[in-house]
């Protein structure tokens, strides 16, 4: 099977600063391949291992995203056989149809895979919405919180979602957009040798013409108010500090 | 202020007095999309909305009647669509956004209506910030949890009850539905949560923790690695900006280290308790009493005390 797994690249969150004004600063945070989408990235791993097939990694961005060679290793270091890059300094990339709409564009450039994988939603955004969007743009069959796949044939897969209360079982046919959960695997840390190998694999820049405009716009983006803890902190487990404890609860009416 | 039209599609019946609530205070008109049959859905029919259209599923999924509910947002000039957000409800958020050609903003916390336009607000980058947006194009779609909109019955009776049409989706095929297991906690309405972190040293050390729950008539909740890392407690349970967002009168959080993804989901505790041995751990920035200590000395005293 011929697999796409959508990567997002993302400013780490621990190291995004917030300023008095309470507004952000990246400057300074370094990037990484989105967390769940590394649950993606091991489903297709091993989904092209079973069926023995190929995996090419996607991510759309910008130039100060995408350009770090260091990003495009480990996302390669991960399974895929190559990787395919939307770079476009002209989108946000802010909102889930503008992304979706770019994926489904890049696929199209793609031109020929059986499973679009993605992951259930990005560190930075978390719209859990993209997956969904790129499989009906796209006239696909589509599946969200995915937590099992298996290759029954060449073009049906059988697949587990888990919803809140019940775990449905589906068979879906091929080509189709699935976003896993972050239950789905462990994703594997990637060995030397995947790492070192990462380094020749092929990096393709696709260019896409399609004319995207965002459905909405940011008016206000800042840090949330600091809550007002009163931060009464004993050092101590023995049974002064325990006592302490309970004459805090009880003065708190508990 | 308000808009002319908001939609409002839910798969649990439980929060859609509250959702039509909500959009009640927003707009105009609500017309509520329900999944059901019609006999469900006339013992909804006072659920607050002014229209109510019903799905029934014994032949389809809920996910297969967005298009249909599409259409039927598409007779308005303009409007917004407030999707409850379950899994379900994410997928079917995702295609009628799709079919109206718009974005979906996820988990909005806040919606307040100015300028003949929604605001919304949700959480992003895991807990560091909140932005505030609004819809740029005819139509736009959110998804709400419960606990958003204060839940004022309206006494609002549905005009009109009518069906809508599913076009089950080619190449999904339902081969079985099983019920899940694990047990399920509704931590959204616990009083009082005892938060477990990754400070618990093994699986068993969890009767403790519901030990200490029991005494104080609460719930057990945990961070992210321990539902999805140890797997000691079922996903349902963590608490974070990806996980179930409280707001407990008591939070006693044991050995939780308090990264940013974690307080974004505990914050609107009234009061939170940390127990930690370690003196740095940013959570204790977010209590409003501390214990550096042992949590395997403290816990077992405190429930003796309690």
């Amino acid at each position: 099977m011929k697999i796409v797994t959508c990567c997002k690249v993302v400013p780490n969150e621990e190291e995004i600063k917030v300023l008095p004004s309470r507004e952000l600063s990246m400057e300074g945070a370094s990037y990484k391949i989105s967390q769940y989408d590394l649950n993606a990235l091991e489903s297709g791993k091993q989904l092209a291992a079973a069926t023995a097939g190929t995996m090419t990694a996607l991510s759309i961005g910008q130039t100060a995203v995408l350009e770090s060679s260091k990003i495009r290793k480990d996302i390669l270091s991960r399974g895929a056989d190559d990787l395919s890059l939307v770079i476009d300094d002209g989108h946000a990339f802010s909102d889930s149809l503008e992304t979706a709409k770019t994926i489904a564009e890049a696929l199209k450039a793609i031109g020929d895979y059986d499973v679009v994988l993605c992951g259930m939603g990005s560190n930075d955004l978390y719209s859990q919405e993209v997956g969904v969007q790129v499989g009906t743009l796209l006239g696909l069959p589509t599946l969200n919180n995915v937590t099992a796949i298996t290759a029954s044939g060449d073009s049906v897969l059988t697949v587990e979602r888990t919803l809140e209360n019940e775990v449905e079982t589906l068979e879906v046919t091929l080509p189709a957009v699935l976003s896993v959960s972050s239950e789905i695997n462990v994703p594997a840390v990637p060995s030397m040798r995947e790492i070192m190998k990462a380094g020749k694999k092929p990096v393709n820049e696709l260019s896409i013409t399609a004319d995207i405009t965002p459905s909405t716009e940011m008016t206000e983006q800042l840090a949330p108010e600091q809550q007002e803890r009163r931060q009464e902190i004993i050092e101590g487990d023995n049974e002064e500090a325990v006592a302490a404890l309970i004459s805090f609860l009880k003065k708190e009416g508990f | 202020m308000a808009i002319s039209s908001i939609f409002v599609v839910s798969d649990s019946t439980d929060v859609l007095t509250e959702l039509c609530a909500g959009a009640r205070s927003l707009a105009n008109r609500v017309t509520a999309v329900v999944f059901s049959d019609e006999a469900g859905a006339n013992a909804l029919a006072g659920c607050g909305a002014d229209s109510l259209f019903f799905c029934p599923t014994a032949d389809a999924a809920p996910e297969d009647y967005a298009s249909a509910i599409a259409d039927e947002v598409k007779k308005e000039s303009s409007a917004i669509v407030i999707v409850y957000n379950s899994i379900r409800g994410r997928q079917i958020a995702g295609k009628i956004g799709v079919y109206l050609d718009t974005a979906v903003l996820s988990s909005i916390n806040e919606a307040e209506a100015a300028d003949d336009k929604l605001f919304f607000r949700r959480v992003v980058y895991g807990g560091t910030a909140q932005r505030k947006e609004y819809f740029t194009k005819p139509y736009g779609v959110v998804t709400v949890g419960s606990g958003i909109f204060e839940c004022n019955a309206t006494g609002q009776t549905a005009a009109s009850i009518s069906p809508l049409t599913a076009a089950p989706q080619a190449g999904v095929k339902l081969v079985s539905r099983n019920e899940k297991t694990e047990g399920t906690v509704n931590l959204v309405a616990a009083k009082r949560i005892v938060d477990v972190g990754r400070g618990l040293a093994a699986e068993e050390d969890l009767a403790m923790c519901r030990s200490l729950a029991e005494a104080l008539g609460g719930e057990v909740g945990c961070s992210r690695p321990v539902a999805e890392n140890n797997k000691w407690m079922p996903k349902s349970s963590y608490l974070g900006i990806t996980g179930v967002q409280v707001k407990p009168e008591l939070l006693i959080a044991l050995g939780v280290s308090g990264q940013v993804q974690h307080i974004g989901g505990i914050n609107k505790s009234k009061v939170i308790v940390a127990i930690n041995k370690d003196k740095a751990a940013p959570i204790f920035k977010n209590a409003d009493f501390g214990l550096v200590g042992d949590m395997y000395k403290i816990v077992p005293a405190l429930i003796e005390k309690l």
